[in-house]
């Protein structure tokens, strides 16, 4: 099979020396500006102020790491990203597996409507709603809690994941939940106990596509969470810059601080989360 | 899978047996209750904010004066026909978008095209694929100032082996917002890459040996069988990455702030000066109208295209 569908689109490209260098543009491309910041993280100031600028760090230092922590709550910042993410997350996949599953098992009447429906609410910027989400959680008195932010997260994330899930649900033979139903679990039952352990892949790339969105939004969080014990990693970074200085080395570690845990979940499940994201670009 | 398989599964096969109904909630019950959570968080999201949206837009309501909203028509709308900034700050986003989007794709398909060569190790070129992608929008913002930093930046430093001396980025407008797009364009095309690249290994092999005994060059091969494969997954990235394109705002608050001046400033930054800086929640409204009308037309495009495909 995969001799079948390997393309044969690039086979001129396929001599040695080209090969390295399409692996070197691909590995610059994606990991340079990540190395760099690695490199002026572990730079020392002066080291960081010298001219011509130095590429590899001479003298390496974790001072700047020491420094991030304690100029700034950093531990707080990762734990509120941390603890808004795992919570949006979890909130995004329970309402999304209800959902998906009654697209795809229930004979429901309006299901090409309410699937056009979430196609276009997974376009929606979530950007113009700035101004009455943020007179909503003012009103609800939410804002500077973590559920201003959990609550839009999970919609950022709701559509992609129902349409991910729906189609895992529809691969999921019928007969196995019947026989479930049949040593009487009710349907609920059989959903929670056949149904979503045989999704479980599907399941698992839907929700690191929830944490990474989660992770990475910076706008509703700069808006919502002024407080400083309450922001987030990608707000509570820009607290280093003082007026005048610009103190990069301790920014640039706070940033590799803010890049390791995403990055881990990318090394780890990478295979999981290509098949996840194309699975998601390409629907439709 | 695809929305076209989804809708076209056979109606009858989805009947469930009729002794479901004696152990269970019915259908429609139980679809009800599936679906409502879903519901109450996109009404409280997305609906009751939308019509808030488009009601405030009509109201002068702002926290600073503390009066007490006071409906003025159309008056927001006028007010800002007659703003340059909202003329700059629109016009900036537009621009970002023409010029991030299909940078984009032509970088995007680059890399597809280069990470698609049968390599012994697939997660090297997996990774520099998703790394970007990860990367949140506010850090790649702030790594690429560093980088554009005029004194111990980069960028300067790899100009001025070459001979040509360092400018200092972020003083000028035009390069102000030249950096910008090219954080856009590295930040964005990965995702494009990774797109094209699972689209390009769909293609059957047997298409392009077909293409070789006809004598189709490889170009011909690349404009006649590749890129019209590719045309259904291309044009569904271009059109969510046209989406948070009107939606820029990570990328130039951290890089320049909207400096110099207003010259980088996005719609979307001015939105938030209005609501969170200024709390004048009447005008950021109107401002969100439009951005909500652009985003919208896109939006009809793609639900179409969807359409004339099933």
């Amino acid at each position: 099979m995969s001799q079948v569908i390997a393309s044969g689109a690039n086979s001129f490209l396929s001599g040695k020396p080209l090969r390295f260098i399409a692996a070197t543009i691909l590995l610059v491309n994606g990991m340079f500006p990540a190395l760099w910041i690695l490199f002026t993280s572990l730079k020392t100031e002066a080291e960081l102020t010298q001219k011509p600028i130095t590429w590899l760090p001479h003298t390496p230092t974790l001072a700047n790491y020491m420094q991030a922590f304690s100029d700034q709550p950093l531990h707080m910042f990762l734990f509120n990203s941390f603890m808004v993410a795992i919570l949006s997350t979890c909130l995004t996949l329970l309402v999304s597996v209800l959902a998906a599953y009654a697209l795809a098992r229930l004979n429901l009447k309006y299901r090409g409507l309410i699937l056009s429906l979430i196609i276009a609410v997974s376009t929606f910027p979530l950007v113009t709603l700035l101004v009455p989400l943020f007179e909503i959680m003012r009103a609800l008195n939410l804002l500077n809690t973590w559920v201003a932010l959990i609550l839009p997260y999970t919609v950022l994330s709701l559509p992609v994941c129902t349409l991910m899930l729906v189609s895992f649900f529809e691969g999921i033979p019928r007969d196995l939940e019947n026989a479930a139903m049949i040593d009487g679990c009710t349907r609920m039952g059989a959903l929670f106990k056949v149904v979503v352990p045989l999704c479980a892949p599907g399941v698992f790339t839907a929700g690191i596509l929830a944490f990474v969105n989660a992770w990475d939004e910076f706008l509703l969080a700069l808006s919502f969470n002024s407080n400083p014990g309450l922001r987030t990693l990608p707000v509570g970074i820009q607290l280093y810059q003082g007026e005048f200085a610009f103190p990069w080395p301790v920014i640039s570690a706070a940033l590799v601080v803010g890049i390791v845990p995403v990055a881990i979940l990318i090394v780890i499940f990478q295979e999981r989360v290509v098949s996840g994201l194309t699975a998601g670009g390409i629907k439709g | 899978m695809t929305t076209s398989t989804l809708t076209k599964t056979d109606r009858t096969d989805r009947q469930p047996p009729a002794w479901t109904k004696m152990l269970d909630l019915s259908d429609r019950a139980l679809a009800v209750l599936l679906l409502a959570p879903a519901a109450i968080l996109l009404s409280l999201i997305i609906v009751y904010p939308v019509m808030r949206l488009i009601y405030t837009s009509f109201f002068s309501l702002s926290l600073t004066s503390g009066l007490p909203a006071e409906f003025v028509g159309i008056e927001n709308y006028q007010l800002m026909i007659e703003d340059p900034v909202f003329w700059e700050t629109t016009w900036n986003t537009v621009l970002i978008t023409l010029i991030t989007v299909p940078g984009a794709l032509f970088v995007g398909l680059g890399l597809a095209l280069l990470a698609n060569i049968p390599f012994r190790r697939q997660w090297p070129v997996r990774l520099s694929l998703l790394i970007p992608w990860a990367l949140p929008l506010s850090f790649a913002g702030l790594i690429f100032a560093w980088f554009f930093h005029s004194e111990y930046g980069v960028v300067n430093d790899v100009l001025s082996r070459f001979g040509i001396e360092g400018v200092i980025w972020f003083n000028s407008p035009n390069l102000a917002f030249a950096a910008i797009c090219l954080t856009i364009v590295w930040k964005t095309s990965s995702f494009m890459a990774l797109i094209i690249l699972a689209g390009l290994q769909t293609i059957p092999r047997s298409l392009y040996e077909a293409a070789d005994v006809d004598g189709a060059g490889r170009i011909r091969q690349f404009f006649e069988i590749t890129l019209p494969l590719l045309k259904p997954a291309i044009v569904v990235a271009l059109i969510f990455r046209t989406i948070t394109a009107l939606q820029t705002f990570d990328i130039p608050y951290m890089m320049t702030g909207g400096g110099p001046g207003t010259s980088t400033a996005t719609l979307a930054m001015y939105i938030h000066q209005n609501t969170v800086s200024f709390l004048d929640l009447g005008y950021g409204s109107a401002l969100a109208v439009v951005m909500f009308a652009l985003s919208m037309c896109v939006t009809a495009v793609y639900l179409r295209i969807i359409r004339t495909k099933e």
